[in-house]
């Protein structure tokens, strides 16, 4: 069982993923743009932060992901793509981008799940 | 003297054309003779004497027409006319037939050899400029000393030209090169490797130095000056009579308005496919969760998510009509059904349709005008969408309990129609950036008010589509004014006498 924080600025996805995450038996926080977002993971320390790449602006997620690294946060990070491919962003998990994994929408809650338990046990493995 | 000058000599006398002979051999000239004017031509045209000694007075031919035959054939060889019967006018006439010099019968060995000297040294002088111009012929230059109507439209036409020789040298340019190219300073003869893009050179090189016969051309891209200025550049061989590369003419095009629209349009395609997407990806979700039997939902819970995807999906349809309407008025053939249309109901009829939003929000609506009929000749359709975008916008975006205010006033030459509202205002970056595609304001308190972000696009495009325009006043927190100005084509039709109102298609 594990802390999860969900950021994203869709409240249906939110709604969606924490349905899916809380079959799981995850305790899920939230929250819908990237100032909350910061807030919720400093005070509650998630195991887990899933981030969505585009909330108000197109790369809002990745500054908030570099937020995080930049104030000593390394908790593993899960991120929600979108339109990857057609607007031009080609990326994958590293240095400009620190996050640990990408789900590309829509999200299967299979692989949703799949990715989570996997960076889990990465996390749970490396502590 | 290692080289032995050559020379003829055309002389009817035979005593004298051997005695030069041995003569100038003494001296070590290499000596060809010819007994009349016939043989002389034959002899000066397929040879190629540094000299020649031609008698004035011959049986047959005239010796100012052997040197006549010298000038046109082999205008290198020194000619000298010799005669017996100097005159005036001979000596003349041989000067203007090109003669190098006359000389009189009878002459002395030193008066002969002097002249031969200096006329050879002539000889030395006229071959070292032809093939000077040989030369400058080889590397193009030619083309930069081009005084001809041909260099004057070269220079004046929009497209950058630029001609090098095999040594990479400017032969030649115009000035919108200077500009394409971003170069400050250019000049005949200077090397091109700094000067040129890199890869353009290379592009260059590679096409000078291909097989000689070969017939490639090269077409590049290049972005001039970060984002700025966008160039086509077409790069050409150019050749000599027998078809051996010389050199390469570049030829540039402007091509940063095409860049700007392309640019243009594929963010406008990332953003519409993100748009399309978003609302996707959670009816998607929302399914997915319904359909996965590890996933316990009960059947209110269900229900929700089935309405929320049907609202989704509404929302979705919102989108692809409003940019339906888009690009239908980028077409301009579009058929418009006009007609005189009252303002007035119009903008009442609309704000009836409100009447529920209004109360749920607690809204104060007023309606002013000071007329009793503003006629504006249009289509309806047209400016209903206008009004109810603009008039839905005041309400998602006022307070609760707040004011909506619709004025319409007669400028003489515009209606002006205001719709002033109590709610949220814009800050002075988002005022501006109103108008563009998809432009949300996204603050704290727009946050869950829905829209496609087109609304205001269809607004301004209607309103430019008849020749009116927009301003918007605005103050943070505090509330906008959309002012719509839209012509009185009454004033114009009174002076025209064309105030039928009839059904037209424009």
């Amino acid at each position: 069982m594990a802390l999860i924080a969900l950021i994203d600025d869709d409240p249906d996805i939110i709604e969606a993923s924490t349905l899916v995450l809380e079959s799981k038996g995850h305790e899920i926080i939230v929250a819908s743009n990237p100032d909350d977002g910061f807030t919720i993971v400093v005070d509650n320390k998630p195991d887990l932060i899933i981030l969505d790449v585009m909330m108000d602006e197109p790369d809002d997620g990745f500054f908030l992901a570099q937020k995080f690294r930049k104030h000593g946060v390394e908790t593993p990070i899960l991120m929600y793509t979108s339109v990857t491919k057609t607007i031009g962003f080609e990326y994958g998990a590293g240095e400009m981008v620190p996050v640990d994994d990408f789900v590309e929408k829509p999200i299967s809650p299979d692989m949703l799940v799949e990715k989570v338990e996997l960076l889990l046990s990465k996390e749970v493995r490396s502590n | 003297m290692n080289y032995q000058p050559s020379i003829l000599i055309v002389d009817d006398e035979k005593g004298l054309r051997n005695g030069t002979k041995r003569l100038l051999e003494n001296e070590g000239y290499s000596v060809d003779t010819a007994e009349n004017g016939t043989e002389g031509i034959q002899k000066g045209i397929t040879n190629d004497y540094d000299l020649a000694l031609i008698d004035l007075r011959m049986p047959d031919v005239d010796g100012l027409d052997v040197l006549t035959a010298f000038r046109k054939n082999k205008p290198e060889t020194v000619c000298f006319i010799s005669t017996a019967f100097a005159s005036y006018d001979s000596a003349v006439e041989s000067a203007h037939l090109g003669s190098f010099a006359y000389i009189p019968k009878p002459f002395t060995p030193e008066e002969l050899l002097q002249q031969l000297r200096q006329g050879y040294n002539r000889r030395k002088l006229l071959l070292e400029s032809k093939n000077l111009k040989k030369e400058r012929e080889k590397n193009l230059f030619e083309l930069a000393f081009e005084k001809s109507r041909l260099n004057t439209i070269v220079q004046s036409i929009n497209e950058g030209i630029l001609i090098i020789n095999s040594k990479y040298e400017v032969v030649y340019f115009n000035s919108a090169l200077l500009r394409l190219f971003n170069i400050n300073e250019l000049r005949v003869s200077d090397v091109v490797t700094e000067k040129l893009p890199a890869d353009l050179f290379e592009t260059a090189e590679k096409l000078i130095q291909s097989d000689l016969k070969s017939d490639k051309s090269f077409t590049k891209q290049i972005e001039m000056k970060a984002g700025e200025l966008f160039v086509e550049v077409a790069i050409n061989h150019v050749k000599d009579p027998h078809g051996f590369t010389v050199g390469a003419i570049f030829v540039v095009n402007d091509i940063s308005e095409l860049k700007k629209i392309e640019r243009i349009k594929n963010q406008f395609v990332s953003m519409v496919a993100h748009e399309l997407k978003t609302p996707i990806v959670a009816v998607d979700g929302f399914i997915r969760i319904i359909l996965d039997k590890s996933i316990k939902l009960d059947e209110s819970k269900k229900t929700e998510f089935l309405k929320r995807s049907v609202s989704r999906l509404s929302s979705m349809i919102t989108l692809v009509n409003d940019l339906l309407d888009i690009s239908r008025m980028e077409l301009k053939n579009k058929f418009r059904i006009k007609n005189d249309i009252d303002l007035i109901p119009l903008i009442q009829s609309i704000i009836n349709s409100f009447e529920v939003d209004f109360k749920a929000r607690k809204l104060n609506i007023r309606f002013n005008y000071s007329t009793d009929r503003v006629l504006f000749f249009a289509d309806e359709n047209e400016i209903n969408r206008l009004f109810t975008n603009l008039i839905s916008n005041a309400i998602k975006y006022n307070k609760v309990g707040g004011s909506i205010l619709v004025n319409i006033s007669d400028s003489g030459n515009f209606y002006i129609i205001e719709i002033i509202d109590s709610g949220i205002g814009l800050r002075e970056k988002e005022r501006k950036q109103l108008f563009e595609e998809f432009f949300r304001a996204k603050n704290s308190s727009t946050r869950g008010i829905p829209g496609t972000g087109l609304g205001l696009t269809i607004v301004k495009r209607i309103v430019e589509n008849y020749h009116g325009k927009i301003e918007v006043e605005s103050e943070y927190e505090k509330g906008s004014n959309f002012k719509i100005y839209l012509p009185n084509y009454k004033i114009s039709k009174q002076i025209t006498g064309d105030g039928n109102g009839s059904n037209s298609i424009n």
